[in-house]
Formats: C-alpha cells, sequence, structure tokens
C-alpha cells in the first residue's frame, strides 16, 4: 500500500496525541471511605463446624433445602455456595490439629468487583446505587444489596467476582442473582447501632461466636486485639483488612494455616474494580476522545467525499 | 466508480438446497432456543456458576463480531485513509458486518437470564459507567443500527431500478439523502467498534485473578482492537474467495495485495504487543513445557505465519495461499478470543501458573453448539437472501456466468 510522508506524519501525530492523553488521564477515584460499613469477622479458630448458621440463613431467607441424598437418608448439605445456599460452611485439612472450618458467604467487598461490573447496578452498595429499593436508605452500610428489576441476568458478577459468591439459578425460566445481603431485611429500626440496620441470622445463632456482626472498624479493632492477645494462636494476618482493596467480612485464622488453605484468593491490595476501571476509562478522558475522535472522522470523510465527487 | 465495478443483486433461486439446509440447522437451533426460554438455561447448556458464559458469549459475540470488523477494516481504509480502491469490498463487508453483530447481539439476548429487562438499558440514569459490559452492550446496539444504515444504499439503489413504481420512487428519493447522510454515519461506524472492540477486551481485565497470568494483562483493550482488525480484514478475503467461487464475483488480487500489507502489519503489532507484554512485566516464568505456553505459542504461530505468508509475493498474488493466509488471521484472533474468555479462565484462579482446584469443568453442551451453528448457518443464510435480491457483490462481467443456467433470472438491476 502506497502511504504518503503525509499520511505517515498525520497517523504519527493522532497516536502520539492519544498516547499522551491516555498517560495523562487520572486514575478513577478512589472509593471513599464509609465509617460506618457493616461486616462480620468469622474466626476459624472457634468454628466446630456445627453448621447452625447454615440452617439459620436458610431459615432467615426463606431457601429451599439443597436435598442431597447420603448414607440411605436425605440431608440439607450443600457443597457449595449455590442458587439456594448463601451461607455454607467448608472443612479444610486432614482432621488433625490444623484442620479447620471455614465459613462462605458474600464478602461484602470494599470496592465489589460485582457492582463495579453490573450494567445497570442492579448489585449495588446501599444507598449507592441507581435507585432505592423500598427499604433502601443512603447510610452507608456498604451492604451489597440487590436489585431483581434492574438485572438483566448477564452473570458478568459471577465472572468479575474474586470469590464467586453471586449465584445464579440455572434452572429456571425467570432466573434470579442469588447471595447473601447481609440479612440487611432483619435489621430492626428499633434497635441502635449495627442492628438497626441489618442483622445476620448466622451471627445470632452461632453458639461459638465464630461470627460476629458489626462495624468493620470495630471488627477490625477485635480481631487486631485477638491476634495481640493470643499471638501463638493465630495467623498474624487480618484477611479483608487490604485483601483486593479490603472486605467488610473479614477472617483469622489459626497459625500455619494459610487463608489459601481456606479457598480464599491470593489478591493484590488494589482492587480489582480500581484496576479495571483505571486502565479502561484512561484513553476516554471523561467522554472526550469519542467526540473528538468523531469530529475529526467525520469532518477528514466529508472532505474526502467532496474530493471524490470533484474528481469524477 | 466505472459501470462495470458497481455492485448488483445476484438473483436466482431464493430457497434452494443450500438455503434449506440452513435454514432447518437454523431451524434447530430456534427449537433448543424456545426450549432455553421455557426452561431455563440449565436445562439446554452446560454453564455453571464456574463456567457462567459457556461458550455463546466468547464465540457468538466475541468471535462473531471480530469476524464482523471486516466492515471497520475496510471502511477505515476506504473512507478515512480515501483509498477509493476498497469501495467494492465496503458493501459485502459491511452487509456480514451487519448480520454478524445482529447475531452477536441476538445470542446475548438468549444468554441473558433476566432479559425482559434488558429494556431498561438504552435508560441513561441507569447507565453504570464502569461496567465494560454496559459500555459493549450499548455500543454494540448503537453499531448494529448503523451497520444496517450502511447496508441501506443497496437496498435503496436496488429500489430505485426495481419496476415496482412506488418502491422504484422511494428509492430514487431517500437514495440522495442517505448519501448526503453517509459521512456522519460512516464515523459513526468507526468510532463505536473502535471502543467496543477494546472494550471485549476490557471486559476481562476485572477477572484478573482467574485469568492465566499469559493471557491477562492491562493492553488486553489493546490487544483485542489489534486482533479485531487483522480477523475482519482475513474475513473480507475469505469472504471474496468464496464470492467468487459460488456466483464469480470480481476478486482483485492486486487490491488484496495491498491490503495484505496492512494485515501483516497488525498481526505483526499484536506480536509485539504480546510478546512484549510477557517480556517486560516478568511473566516469563510462566513459560515452560505446560499446556499455558503450548497454547501461548500456537496462538502467536498463528498471527505470525499469515503475517509472513502476507507479505512474500506468493502470498499475495497466489490465490490459494493467500486465502490460507487470511484464514489463519481469522483462526488467530478466534483462538486468542476464545482463550481469554474461556480456555484460560479458571473461577478459582491461578496459582504460579497452574489452575487451583475448583469444582468446576466446562465442555460445551450439544444445545448450546446448536445454537452457536445455528446462529452461523442463519447468518450466512441472510447474507445469501441479501445479495440475491440486491446490489451487494460486485460480479465480474469478463467473465460469462453460467451459475445456475436458466434459472438465473435476470439481475434486478441494470
Amino acid at each position: 500500500m502506497r502511504l504518503s510522508r503525509r499520511d505517515l506524519l498525520k497517523g504519527a501525530a493522532v497516536a502520539g496525541a492519544a498516547t499522551a492523553l491516555a498517560a495523562e488521564a487520572e486514575a478513577r477515584e478512589p472509593v471513599p471511605g464509609r465509617p460506618d460499613a457493616l461486616g462480620m469477622l468469622f474466626d476459624s479458630t472457634l468454628c466446630v463446624g456445627c453448621r447452625a448458621c447454615q440452617t439459620a440463613c436458610k431459615a432467615a431467607n426463606d431457601l429451599p433445602a439443597d436435598a442431597v441424598a447420603a448414607g440411605g437418608g436425605v440431608y440439607d448439605a450443600p457443597s457449595d455456595l449455590n442458587a439456594t445456599t448463601k451461607n455454607v460452611i467448608k472443612s479444610f485439612g486432614d482432621g488433625g490439629a490444623r484442620h479447620q472450618y471455614m465459613k462462605q458467604q458474600c464478602m461484602h467487598c470494599v470496592d465489589p468487583s460485582c457492582v463495579s461490573v453490573c450494567m445497570m447496578g442492579a448489585l449495588h452498595k446501599e444507598g449507592e446505587g441507581k435507585r432505592l429499593l423500598d427499604f433502601e436508605q443512603k447510610n452507608g452500610s456498604g451492604v451489597v444489596l440487590y436489585d431483581k428489576g434492574l438485572c438483566v441476568g448477564c452473570r458478568y458478577c459471577q465472572i468479575g467476582c474474586a470469590f464467586n459468591v453471586p449465584k445464579f439459578e440455572w434452572n429456571d425460566a425467570l432466573p434470579r442473582i442469588v447471595k447473601c445481603e447481609l440479612c440487611r431485611h432483619r435489621g430492626d429500626p428499633r434497635k441502635t447501632g449495627p442492628l438497626a440496620v441489618a442483622n445476620p441470622a448466622c451471627c445470632e445463632v452461632c453458639p461459638r461466636g465464630a461470627i460476629v456482626f458489626g462495624r468493620r472498624e470495630e471488627l477490625l479493632a477485635k480481631a487486631r486485639a485477638r491476634l495481640a492477645g493470643d499471638p501463638g494462636r493465630y495467623n498474624p494476618r487480618i484477611f479483608g483488612e487490604t485483601d483486593g482493596g479490603g472486605t467488610q467480612v473479614l477472617y483469622l485464622t489459626a497459625a500455619g494455616v494459610s487463608f489459601q488453605d481456606l479457598g480464599l484468593p491470593s489478591l493484590p491490595e488494589e482492587s480489582s474494580a480500581h484496576f479495571s476501571e483505571t486502565v479502561s476509562h484512561a484513553p476516554y478522558l471523561h467522554g472526550v476522545t469519542p467526540v473528538a475522535l468523531y469530529a475529526a472522522m467525520a469532518f477528514v470523510i466529508s472532505r474526502n467525499k467532496k474530493k471524490e465527487g470533484e474528481g469524477q | 466508480m466505472s459501470g462495470h465495478h458497481h455492485p448488483r443483486a445476484i438473483g436466482g433461486k431464493l430457497l434452494d438446497r443450500p438455503m434449506q439446509i440452513l435454514l432447518a440447522i437454523f431451524g434447530v437451533a430456534a427449537a433448543t432456543m424456545a426450549y432455553r426460554f421455557a426452561r431455563g438455561l440449565g436445562p439446554v447448556s452446560n454453564m455453571t456458576d464456574g463456567f457462567t458464559w459457556g461458550i455463546w458469549e466468547p464465540v457468538n459475540v466475541v468471535v462473531f463480531t471480530g469476524i464482523g470488523a471486516g466492515a471497520y477494516g475496510v471502511g477505515l481504509l476506504a473512507y478515512l485513509l480515501n483509498r477509493g480502491r476498497y469501495h467494492p469490498l465496503v458493501r459485502p463487508a459491511v452487509l456480514v458486518g451487519a448480520i454478524a453483530y445482529t447475531l452477536g447481539a441476538s445470542s446475548i439476548l438468549v444468554a441473558l437470564g433476566r432479559y425482559w429487562n434488558s429494556y431498561w438499558l438504552p435508560w441513561l440514569p441507569y447507565w453504570n459507567l464502569g461496567s465494560a459490559l454496559l459500555e459493549v452492550a450499548i455500543c454494540v446496539l448503537s453499531y448494529v443500527l448503523v451497520l444496517w444504515i450502511e447496508v441501506m444504499p443497496s437496498v435503496l439503489e436496488g429500489a430505485a431500478a426495481s419496476q415496482a413504481s412506488g418502491w422504484a420512487s422511494f428509492g430514487r428519493r431517500y437514495g440522495p439523502l442517505l448519501d448526503k447522510a453517509m459521512p456522519y454515519v460512516i464515523a459513526l461506524a468507526i468510532l463505536l467498534p473502535t471502543m467496543h472492540q477494546s472494550s471485549l477486551g476490557g471486559l476481562m481485565l476485572i477477572a484478573g485473578p482467574k485469568i492465566h497470568p499469559l493471557w491477562h494483562t492491562a493492553l488486553l483493550p489493546a490487544l483485542f482492537l489489534v486482533s479485531c482488525l487483522s480477523m475482519g480484514y482475513g474475513a473480507v478475503v475469505v469472504l471474496v474467495n468464496l464470492l467468487r467461487v459460488t456466483w464469480k464475483a470480481k476478486q482483485d488480487q492486486a487490491l488484496f495485495a495491498e491490503m495484505s500489507k496492512v494485515n501483516a502489519g497488525l498481526l505483526l503489532l499484536y506480536v509485539v504487543l504480546r510478546v512484549g507484554d510477557v517480556a517486560l512485566h516478568g511473566k516469563l516464568r510462566y513459560l515452560g513445557a505446560n499446556f499455558a505456553t503450548l497454547l501461548f505459542l500456537f496462538e502467536l504461530a498463528l498471527f505470525l505465519v499469515p503475517a509472513v505468508l502476507f507479505l512474500t509475493r506468493r502470498g499475495q498474488q497466489d490465490r490459494g495461499l493467500h486465502f490460507g493466509a487470511a484464514a489463519l488471521a481469522i483462526a488467530g484472533g478466534a483462538f486468542y478470543r476464545v482463550d481469554t474468555y474461556l480456555t484460560m479462565y479458571r473461577p478459582a484462579g491461578w496459582t504460579d501458573g497452574r489452575a487451583n482446584p475448583g469444582g468446576w469443568d466446562y465442555f460445551p453442551s450439544l444445545g448450546e453448539t446448536v445454537v452457536t451453528v445455528g446462529m452461523a448457518a442463519l447468518g450466512i443464510a441472510v447474507f445469501i437472501l441479501v445479495s440475491r435480491l440486491f446490489p451487494v457483490v460486485v460480479v465480474d462481467d469478463q467473465q460469462t456466468s453460467n451459475l445456475g443456467g436458466a434459472d438465473v433470472r435476470a439481475a434486478t438491476s441494470h
């Protein structure tokens, strides 16, 4: 193809300008701190795997049993989170001293991938979505809520969530996304503090206090106190303090056990949402690039067309 | 453009045997889709919470639109760089683009669990601009519209030349009007694919921990943009060759020789970006005697081999070799896309290049495959139908057409 020197210069100028602009584009704003964010603290050294939380969760959220036949009987025994299970206890280890039980449910991330990817904000932080559900308030609870009226069922949340939490009703013609909403519906406005907003059934029922509900900041303080009080007992890290940009559900586990041993992913401090939005938005310059490109192209194309018309 | 370079309707029997077969294949797909709408996605697919998109998203949307990007690529050359010689390629490429994108968009609708809520999508106040998928959805839907507007000149021209007087005056009236508006439509037809093809790569940025590090990079948007163009140019070559064989369409090999240099440049750019990313971001340590390395090298070969062929004299002039190189360019882009979305995607993530145990496996079900194949069959059927009825394809007048013998109706134009 014969490219004139002018064409090449034009191309180089455009490419250079685009690169310079992209490099200058500011990063996406960090997620604002939510001092009233609610969450849970799970301490795997306390959990004995009784699964009372699993049963309480199903009752509180009106979920059917995940019937599994075993040993001649039928049990509500989900092996993982699924469309009828928002909370599950898993068992990791060889049954020896380091054997741990692990509780899995939505992490209510500080900067959630599911919220970042959700096309119309069906999954959103309470009070920060595109519209309010009838019970929803702008209270900074940070609970990730699901508005089925805005969900198209694209399942991008399942791709984005590093914890594989959102589940889909595969065998339903009118399916929904199912995940823990921190029992937001069980909040009692007559109470004070976090219980006025939400009241997770799993925390209410745990006989060992292995899972406790509260403000994230208080839970972090509590976790730090436990680590300081008995350093020999614990893995010195608090999972969720910074992992993947931080989560509102925090985890402690035993010394010698890694969080990856419990099936938690190894995540950088930058949230995936921040990384993805920063990279994706950079070339757009808050919408300037597409408009400028369009105008420039429309100009060049109509000029070319005119020249062609004159040539004939 | 001189007269014999002008496209014309192919004519001929509409419901011939190939058409019947294509429609039958689509019929099976349609029945499968009906079942899916009645019973949910689970019964027809092997999709799970782990492999939630199966093959419909990576193939029907990401690969189909890559093939449809020929319209974008040829548009860039013909209109933006003002290479008038490319005009004969525009109409077939645009028609393929319109069809491929329409099928991609319809496939999304089939794959959406709560499709009935998608009527909210055009409602601006609900847009989450952080979502790459929203960008893709809005941009692809607008582009589908733009592509069909780009198809309209053929239809209006066909109308103007028709015997029915109402239809003819309709064509004569709106043809010139549309002609005036075309530059603004074409500019949009270049801007929109630039945006959503990079977003198709950007879609997977957020799945960082779940994609093998050799495939996950901040360059995903750039790699998807470059690969859509290399696929698109490849698709145009393959298309014109097929049209020449079936309908004696004009094939300007000198033009392809020129275009092949452009595509070689794109293919090499992809390789440089891909290898550069792996080398500069400390990912060389993932290379070794493993499946990921094999697949990575295989993909690179699918870009390098056609690039080299496109640059050699024989690869440019030998029709068979050129066709092969173009087919490889399509395959390269298709493999890269499917591997990023599916083959090297693991819900439980990767540790040091090895997949963590996750408890999910995936292989497409018969139902999923039938829908994908059926959609492709429908696309081919629509292309044949439109080309028979309207002036899309430039037929080589120097050759005597003996196709279909007496069956061939007089072409509606000229």
